[in-house]
């Protein structure tokens, strides 16, 4: 066996860039074994080992920085949750990945996406002025002293055609509910989490400091967010950047609003709906009730429970920065999604995050699944049934 | 201090498992009155539904016969059995004590001759089998029960079928109206040692106890091994009665892991390795597969620990199990696991997969009704200092240990509390 040169000032680097627990790891392999990647084959799956990673990380052993491995973790959770020894796994994992990135050698699948977050405040390469042409056709209100929830539409669901939809279901039921809320528009940024999950430190500072100067200069108290990875993001990163303010998922609030009386649903669904629990409203944010409230209060609606649920829910393989991956058919996690809907009967596979949609849509055209499954986000079966 | 000469000199000793049943005999042989409390319809608890102990493999029952007959023997120990400790107040040399005792409905005229049970039709979950097999609703607790009585269960109470139980017993013995009772102890000292329980292996999700019927769990296993359990001691599938070749045991399966019990209850590894041998006894051609973090065969028992390792139908594999799952139309159940020796990911099928769950101290779960209360750690351990003078713990109530240990430690108990009758 070849020696391996170990790097003490990697390993402090590391350490530095986040990764303050990664000493302690005692190598059970526990987080390897329940890493979603062992669900599917091929070279990703044979290559990634979570545990591995973590351990040439703690040693500052050079061959961590392929990206095959690197860039692999979803920061799903899974692992981070059961791990024994309460090991931040998720926090080495963007840690190694700042070491990489930082120093200018980002995967080059991912400059664009970076670069695009830099120059245009959102990921998807869509300019600025056109983050609110969502909004045409709807009356959008304005965030204003006069409202009291600041309404924060993912990037994905203000550029992507197909998750602009989402925005707009969202608006319709906030509407509907009586909710008092307004968005900023075009001054908005990137919420950053995928960007620091990537491992990109310094445009994540920059994005989160562009908005917490934006929201607090508007007066914002109140947020409700369309994706539940900005909401852990504004509850869990931004604090600590002086970003303090209630943060809700939408689901938060139309369950409140359900319960309270002010919103109901009168058209028949009908229909089987299965609910994917997105890794950062369930796992990450805590929230299994709300989405699954909402769907009982439906009427006619069959909740359909999928085999991994709850706390065990299969990632969709579209959080930390994966949404950006390419992944042969077979090899994704969506597909075994599909399947299992499709195995409970299900006709709707529902979620509430818009990554989720994302790669669960492309999972089902894959499988060629379109017809026997539709894929929606739960707002927009919600706000089908609005009278 | 006048006051504690003439202090009760009589020792209430709580939990009729290994550690309470040394403990009361030490004190009782020593001259002192002892009282003796036991939830249970029966004595001997967790150890009494052993199969066998490690090292030496010899079942549980010869021990406990010996302690049950220095019991009849020794008129200084009244047993209470179905009762529990209500409320204790008072001080060392003179605490007063409420217990509650729970209707039996089976009075002492019993002879165990059981015309009840064949009067019986409803069958109830057996808890002496952890509910893996059901007796009649009127049962003996277990086969070698002391004290050698029957026992009703209150669910079929106002039944037709009550009536019939109480006709059919020629001595009077049934007392279908029979309530729950309290009365008070004067006592000088109080040992408390009401044991552990298993760790709830359901709240390890990915290994999907309760879901997998072929996961079972070690004290399961027990039962399962066990010549009175419900398979009459062959060790067999529970999805489907068929015989088990390949066993899989899962160490630390919720133990030294922050989000279940932190610590090693140092007895699992003995207890797998020790369950190893029950099936390769009975099945020659069978093999045990072991997963473990670190093997903790501490002391004198690395010997048994070699002895069974040795073996080449036993192989220990280290690395932390994942995710087991199970084929609903076989029943086998596949470990997914790194072997850390090679780096390799196995996933291995299995009969049988046998979780080795850890000890929790029964104080974490109802803790001891004194005021003030007695001071626990943060895992619900009894302290050894700090406490309160005159109440001590005994046994798995202070720490995880094996058999051997809590009767030393029990003894130890005894002799602090015949202390604490004298000095107050």
């Amino acid at each position: 066996m070849d020696p391996k040169n170990i790097s003490l000032e990697m390993r402090d680097y590391i350490w530095e860039m986040g990764a303050e627990t990664l000493n302690w790891c005692m190598q059970c392999g526990l987080c390897t074994n329940l890493c979603p990647w062992r669900l599917v084959p091929g070279e990703t799956s044979e290559s990634f080992n979570i545990r591995h990673m973590q351990r040439l990380g703690q040693m500052g052993m050079e061959g961590f920085e392929d990206e095959k491995s690197l860039f692999a973790c979803t920061t799903c959770g899974t692992c981070q949750v059961n791990c024994p020894r309460g090991v931040k796994i998720i926090d080495n994992v963007r840690a190694m990945r700042a070491s990489i990135v930082g120093a200018g050698m980002a995967p080059g699948s991912l400059r664009p996406i970076l670069g695009s977050a830099h120059a245009n405040g959102n990921p998807w390469s869509g300019p600025r002025e056109k983050r609110t042409e969502w909004q045409s056709g709807l009356d959008v209100p304005q965030f204003g002293p006069d409202r009291e929830y600041f309404l924060f539409v993912c990037c994905h669901s203000c550029y992507d055609p197909r998750s602009t939809k989402i925005a707009k279901s969202i608006v319709r039921l906030l509407t509907a509910a009586q909710v008092s809320f307004g968005v900023i528009g075009v001054e908005e940024s990137c919420c950053g989490e995928s960007m620091r999950k990537i491992g990109d430190e310094e445009l994540f500072q920059k994005l989160a400091e562009s908005n917490i100067g934006l929201f607090n200069g508007r007066g914002v108290t109140k947020i409700i967010t369309t994706s539940p990875h900005c909401t852990w993001s504004f509850k869990n990163e931004y604090p600590a950047m002086g970003g303090e303010w209630e943060v809700f998922h939408y689901t938060e609030i139309l369950d409140r609003a359900v319960q309270q009386g002010k919103l109901s649903f009168s058209r028949e669904t009908g229909k089987r709906v299965a609910f994917h629990d997105p890794c950062y409203l369930g796992r990450h944010g805590g929230l299994y009730e709300p989405p699954r409230n909402l769907l009982k209060s439906l009427p006619g609606c069959h909740a359909v429970e999928l085999n991994r649920t709850r706390e065990m829910s299969l990632c969709c393989a579209g959080g930390g920065g994966r949404i950006w991956g390419e992944v042969p058919m077979g090899e994704r996690f969506g597909e075994l999604r599909i399947e299992d809907a499709c195995a409970r009967g299900a006709e709707i596979l529902a979620t509430a995050c818009p990554y989720c949609v994302n790669m669960l849509t492309d999972a089902c055209t894959s499988l060629g699944r379109q017809d026997a499954l539709e894929i929606a986000e739960l707002s927009e079966v919600l706000s089908r049934t609005l009278s | 201090m006048s006051s504690s000469l003439e202090g009760n000199r009589s020792i209430l000793v709580v939990g009729g498992g290994m550690s309470g049943l040394s403990a009361a005999l030490e004190a009782a042989e020593a001259g002192f009155q002892v009282y003796l409390v036991e939830r249970e319809p029966y004595l001997g608890g967790r150890v009494a539904r052993m199969n066998r102990y490690f090292p030496k493999l010899c079942p549980p029952s010869c021990g406990l016969e010996i302690n049950f007959r220095r019991i009849r023997n020794n008129p200084l120990i009244r047993t209470f059995t179905l009762a529990q400790v209500e409320k204790i107040i008072g001080e060392a040399g003179n605490f007063d004590v409420t217990i509650r005792m729970m209707p039996r409905y089976v009075n002492e005229r019993c002879t165990g001759c059981g015309a009840c049970e064949a009067a019986a039709v409803t069958k109830v979950p057996d808890p002496f089998n952890y509910g893996l097999s059901s007796v009649m609703a009127a049962h003996l607790p277990h086969e070698f029960a002391f004290p050698m009585r029957y026992v009703l269960a209150p669910e079929i109470l106002g039944t037709e079928e009550a009536e019939k139980i109480k006709a059919s017993c020629p001595y009077g013995a049934i007392e279908l109206d029979m309530q729950p009772r309290l009365f008070d102890l004067k006592v000088g000292a109080v040992i408390w040692a009401t044991g552990w329980q298993p760790y709830a292996a359901e709240k390890i999700n990915y290994y999907g106890f309760g879901k997998h019927r072929n996961v079972i769990t070690n004290v399961l296993m027990e039962r399962l091994a066990s010549p009175g359990g419900p398979t009459g001691g062959r060790i067999l599938r529970p999805f489907d009665g068929k015989g088990v070749h390949h066993i899989a045991f899962v160490q630390c399966a919720g133990s030294r892991d922050e989000n279940h019990l932190p610590y090693c209850s140092g007895i699992c590894c003995l207890a797998s390795l020790k369950q190893a041998t029950y099936l390769l006894e009975q099945e020659p051609e069978a093999r045990a597969t072991i997963f473990y973090i670190d093997i903790r065969a501490l002391g004198k028992y690395e010997d048994f620990y070699v002895k069974v390792q040795s073996d080449e139908r036993v192989r220990l594999v280290k690395g932390k199990v994942g995710e087991i799952t199970e084929d609903p139309e076989s029943g086998v159940v596949t470990l997914q696991v790194e072997d850390q020796g090679s780096g390799r990911i196995l996933k291995e099928p299995f009969d049988l997969v046998v979780l080795a769950t850890g000890m929790v101290p029964s104080t974490a779960v109802d803790a001891i009704p004194s005021d003030p209360r007695v001071a626990l750690d943060a895992m619900g351990f009894v302290l050894s200092e700090g406490g309160i003078p005159g109440i001590y713990g005994a046994g798995c109530v202070t720490a995880p240990m094996d058999v051997a240990s809590c009767v030393q430690e029990a003894t130890a108990a005894a002799l602090r509390a015949i202390q604490a009758t004298r000095r107050g």
